[in-house]
């Protein structure tokens, strides 16, 4: 995938990110996977779907200026 | 089993001695600088974060406080994954303006010394809890191992060393702004021994304590509360708050500021620790439940904050043990170390050197460094003496978070540095006044009575109870509220001094204000001069020689746009060696602006060229188009293939394009800036010169360039400021000037000159052959009556006569080579008398008209003469005289009249002949036209004609009537100059 070089687009889809972030773990959505039915490693895995999220737009925006 | 105290204090001595050697490695280059310049070392540097706390503290959180042990890393994870709209502009400001700490950025940002000195006496004070937490990590680590009570010197002999690395490693160079590759190095070789470390505890966790994931599983199957109670205290927790702490915590500890922004070696790599960073604290984490579960089935009966230990130690001796034990001094020692870099660099900044400046006579280089390292020293035992001091049963993760809630009152001068321009200095310094004021009372002081310090009477549980909020919610909420609150009030009612204003508009767009005035000193050897009276000679020399060397910068550089660049440069350098506002008083002191002085527009244009190219990516709309269109036409102004030159009415030149460029090899960079009589010569006096002139246009300038006639066109136009400020105070004109080359054009008309002579040579030739028959006939007659002839006289006589048709022959032979001879282009003026070139003329087109018995009709006086170029003019007058004979028929005549009229010479050509048809008069002039039949003319001689009158300042007029004859006259200056 070429680099796309778009700083503006960085920073909706770091702020995106960050809303994902917010609204995985500082919102009533924690009361769905903080609970005993789920398995324990559950919020390492929404952790790392995040970071995966973020390592996806750093790889895309590689080439910006910022 | 047990350990023995010594084993564990030698291998803790042996890994700070790796530690040291990795540093040393690094510094000499024996490790190659491309590995340590890796984003992974980057991140792992950054993983300075888990400290000790992390390492041992987060199991025991984990065990009181569940799942909310993760709102610490979780809040790092947002803050990194906001990089482009957080980190990156504080790191894009702190290297711009080389700012070395938090205390320099709101330094910098507030433009006050007070605002310095407050941060850095926060931040120590935050800070001395969190490494007297360090040190009694390691210290407690040491006796979980022993089982027995550990001496106070080995905490004290932890401390030592930590000094010695930090002063060999950390404050290495003699100025802070140099970055410490040896220390990150180290840095990040200890976050990946406390990774690896705290990995194999928890692989030991689930393979050594229990059988493996499945044995894991069934065991929280059969006891369900253990998994309940990392849930349970997540819904009345304060999840959001502590999030919101580490948040804060991640970018302004000083630790992370130190190496996040400081130590960073290439902002490329903060893209990397976006997510690189937030995947090292989800590893460190991921082994923190099992061994948890692990201490809680082992049924360890020790405190939870060290189940990590607790967990490893068997009955058989084990490298696992030592091996996390290490890692806890990893995690210790890295923390005290940095922390301890970033206060000494702010302590020094903000505190030593305000309250004693050196003398000038003092090596200020080598004061610093001792300063810096006195510091590190005073820092390291502060918070050995605090440990001391502490109660023992404060909670690692409590001591912490003290420290977290003290940085987090920075959020809304962070708030005020990137988003909020209108925040003033009095809002900051009244908003962080108030909140450390109730950071205080919540936190520390209670912190100082359950360590039996002091006693205030305060009951702040019952204040908490009326409140609902948990312990940590309310000091944060307490202390933010009234920080915030008074930040922004205070702000609104309070105003900002120009240079707040100035650097609010830095830290917003990167570039400071408005250029206004400029600068006194005018050279960099005066620059030297100004410094030295306070930062000392030898350090003021290699503060500009260093400034002269970053920019690219000759030493002899006078241009006052460049001089104002150099200031800058020198005020950012110094920044990075004593700090924003100390650097800012030196050089409004030392290096003096002229703020009456009116800045030069190439000062201007090539500021917001600057401005522009900075922040270009930030345009939108509107300005992103105009800024797209600008561009475009100064493109065309670069490109154009005309020589452009605009200058200011002072004469300093504005704009010098890459043609003009290449024709005076003079780079626009030296140009741009001067005053033209500066330029090189004979750029200086050719433009001087025409800017003063009162003609707007000069035709064919001739000038001498590397010893090579070179030739121009010169236009200018003025170009009136419309700015308002000089509507009303008069308009200030600069002048556009475009320099058109015309050598090359010079050069081919010449050689087409030359090939019309020998064209009209060519036509000549049957004549001259003919010419010269008739002599040489005669030669070899007389010659053969001499063989038989005896008389004397004869013999003379025959002689004579063949001496005389020599010289006829010689006569048509030097007048066909005067007329063939290729002359240099333009430079061969001087005086010579018309009749001799008339004649010329007319014996060379005689020869080849001979059969039409033209009468020749010549009226010159014989001693008129003219200025020029006498074989052009020649040149001229044998084109006009064959037209007139090819005019002409058999026996008509041709009239050659000269006289002198004022000061011109005039030259009449009259023919009798068949005249010029009127549709023809309009391209006569015209190259290549003629109405000859083929191989009889090439179409130049006219042209050629008029062109070379034009180059004597002079004109030619066509008078003809078809049938009746043609009338030329050309009119010459007599003393013509070149034009």
């Amino acid at each position: 995938m070429p680099p796309i070089n778009d700083p503006d687009k960085l920073r909706e889809h770091s702020a995106l990110l960050g809303l994902l972030i917010l609204f995985l773990f500082a919102t009533p959505l924690t009361l769905w996977w903080a609970t005993p039915t789920h398995p324990w490693f559950l919020p390492y895995l929404l952790w790392l779907l995040v970071i995966f999220l973020g390592a996806v737009i750093s790889y895309r925006y590689r080439g910006h200026d910022l | 089993m047990t350990y023995d105290l010594e084993l564990l204090f030698g291998a803790s001595i042996c890994y700070l001695l790796l530690l040291f050697f990795i540093a040393y490695a690094t510094d000499s280059g024996i490790i190659p600088e491309r590995l340590i310049k890796h984003p992974l070392v980057y991140i792992l540097s950054l993983g300075v974060y888990a400290t000790s706390w992390s390492f041992y503290g987060s199991v025991g959180f984990a065990e009181r406080e569940g799942f909310q042990f993760l709102t610490i890393y979780l809040g790092v994870t947002f803050a990194f994954l906001l990089t482009p709209l957080l980190l990156k502009p504080i790191l894009h400001i702190t290297r711009d303006y080389q700012l070395t700490s938090l205390a320099d950025l709101f330094a910098f940002r507030y433009r006050s010394q007070l605002a310095g000195i407050l941060v850095t006496i926060f931040m120590l004070v935050g800070s001395l809890p969190y490494i007297a937490l360090q040190i009694r990590a390691v210290s407690e680590s040491l006796q979980v191992l022993t089982q027995e009570a550990t001496p106070n010197a080995i905490a004290l002999w932890f401390c030592i060393m930590l000094i010695l690395f930090a002063v060999l490693f950390g404050a290495r160079h003699i100025s802070p702004r140099e970055k410490h590759m040896g220390l990150v190095a180290a840095i990040a070789f200890e976050s990946a021994v406390k990774l690896i470390a705290i990995l194999a505890v928890g692989g030991f966790a689930i393979f050594g304590v229990f059988s493996g994931p499945g044995d894991l599983a069934r065991w929280l199957s059969e006891n369900p509360e253990a998994t309940e109670a990392l849930y349970k205290p997540m819904h009345d927790g304060p999840w959001l708050t502590l999030m919101f702490l580490a948040f804060a915590a991640s970018f302004l500890l000083p630790r992370q500021f130190h190496m996040a922004f400081t130590e960073n070696l290439s902002p490329r790599f903060m893209d990397s620790a976006s997510w690189g960073f937030p995947l090292f604290l989800l590893l460190i984490n991921l082994a923190i439940p099992p061994i948890l579960w692990a201490g809680q089935y082992l049924n360890l009966g020790i405190d939870p904050d060290y189940y990590v230990l607790g967990i490893v130690i068997t009955e058989k001796p084990s490298w696992l043990p030592i091996m996390t034990f290490i890692g806890g001094v990893s995690a210790a020692s890295a923390m005290v170390i940095v922390t301890t870099l970033a206060l000494s660099s702010m302590c020094l900044n903000h505190l030593l050197l305000p309250a004693s400046y050196p003398d000038p006579k003092v090596d200020l280089y080598r004061w610093l460094l001792w300063g810096r390292r006195l510091l590190i020293t005073i820092i390291i035992f502060a918070g050995y003496g605090f440990y001391q001091l502490l109660e023992r049963n404060q909670g690692l993760v409590q001591l912490g978070l003290i420290s977290f809630v003290a940085v987090a009152q920075f959020v809304p001068g962070i708030v005020g540095v990137l988003f909020w321009r209108r925040a003033t200095k009095l809002g900051f310094i009244v908003g962080l006044l108030g909140g450390v004021a109730a950071w205080s009372v919540t936190l520390l002081i209670p912190l100082l009575e359950r360590s039996g310090f002091i006693s205030t009477g305060i009951d702040l549980p019952a204040l908490r109870h009326i409140s609902g909020l948990d312990y940590w919610e309310f000091a944060t909420f307490w202390s933010l509220a009234i920080n915030g609150l008074l930040f922004v009030m205070v702000s609104l009612l309070s105003t900002q001094s120009k240079g707040e204003q100035d650097a609010a508009l830095a830290c917003r767009s990167g570039a400071p204000g408005q250029l206004s005035g400029v600068v006194t000193a005018s050279s960099p050897e005066q620059f030297m001069d100004g410094l030295a009276g306070i930062i000392g000679k030898e350090t003021a020399n290699k503060e500009v020689a260093q400034a002269l060397r970053d920019l690219k910068m000759s030493p002899q550089e006078t241009r006052s746009s460049e001089l104002r660049r150099l200031r800058e440069r020198i005020e950012r350098n110094l920044s990075g060696l004593v700090g924003p506002h100390m650097a800012h008083m030196i050089i409004n002191q030392r290096l003096e602006m002229d703020s009456a002085a009116k800045t030069a527009l190439a000062d201007s244009m090539h500021y917001v060229e600057q401005q522009l190219s900075k922040s270009r990516s930030r345009l939108r709309g509107l300005a992103a188009d105009l800024d797209n269109m600008r561009r475009y036409h100064q493109q065309i102004l670069l490109d154009l293939p005309l020589g452009v030159c605009a200058i200011e009415a002072d004469h300093s030149v504005v704009i010098w394009n890459l043609a003009l460029e290449t024709m005076s090899g003079v780079p626009s960079h030296q140009a741009v800036g001067r005053d033209i009589k500066s330029l090189p010569s004979p750029w200086d006096g050719l433009l001087t010169g025409f800017a003063l002139a009162q003609d707007s246009h000069i035709h064919h300038m001739e000038i001498t360039l590397d010893g090579r006639p070179r030739w121009f066109n010169l236009h200018k136009a003025t170009v009136l400021d419309q700015d308002q400020k000089q509507m009303e105070t008069g308009s200030r004109t600069s002048l556009v000037m475009l320099l058109e080359d015309l050598t090359d054009l010079e050069i081919l008309e010449a050689e087409l000159a030359h090939s019309d002579r020998l064209a009209s040579i060519g036509r000549l030739a049957a004549g001259v052959a003919h010419e010269i028959g008739n002599p040489v006939t005669g030669i070899h007659s007389l010659a053969q009556n001499l063989r038989e002839e005896q008389d004397q006289e004869q013999i003379s006589q025959s002689i004579e006569a063949i001496l005389q048709q020599t010289r006829r022959i010689s006569n048509i032979v030097k007048s066909l080579m005067n007329f063939s001879r290729s002359g240099d282009i333009g430079t061969d003026h001087h005086e010579f008398i018309l009749a001799e070139i008339i004649e010329e003329a007319v014996r060379l087109v005689q020869l080849t008209h001979k059969s039409n018995q033209i009468e020749w009709q010549v009226d010159c006086p014989a001693d008129l003469s003219l200025v020029g170029d006498k074989q052009r003019l020649s040149q001229v007058l044998v084109n006009l005289l064959t037209n007139a004979c090819d005019a002409s028929g058999a026996k008509n005549s041709i009239e050659i009249i000269a006289k002198k009229q004022d000061a011109e010479v005039i030259i009449e050509i009259i023919d009798h002949g068949k005249g010029i048809p009127s549709d023809v008069q309009e391209f006569m002039f015209e190259p290549f036209f003629t109405t000859k039949a083929p191989g009889e003319g090439t179409g130049l001689g006219l042209s050629m004609a008029h062109k070379i009158i034009q180059e004597h300042n002079g004109k030619i007029i066509f008078d003809s009537e078809p049938d009746v004859g043609t009338r030329v006259e050309i009119h010459l200056p007599q003393t013509s100059d070149q034009a």
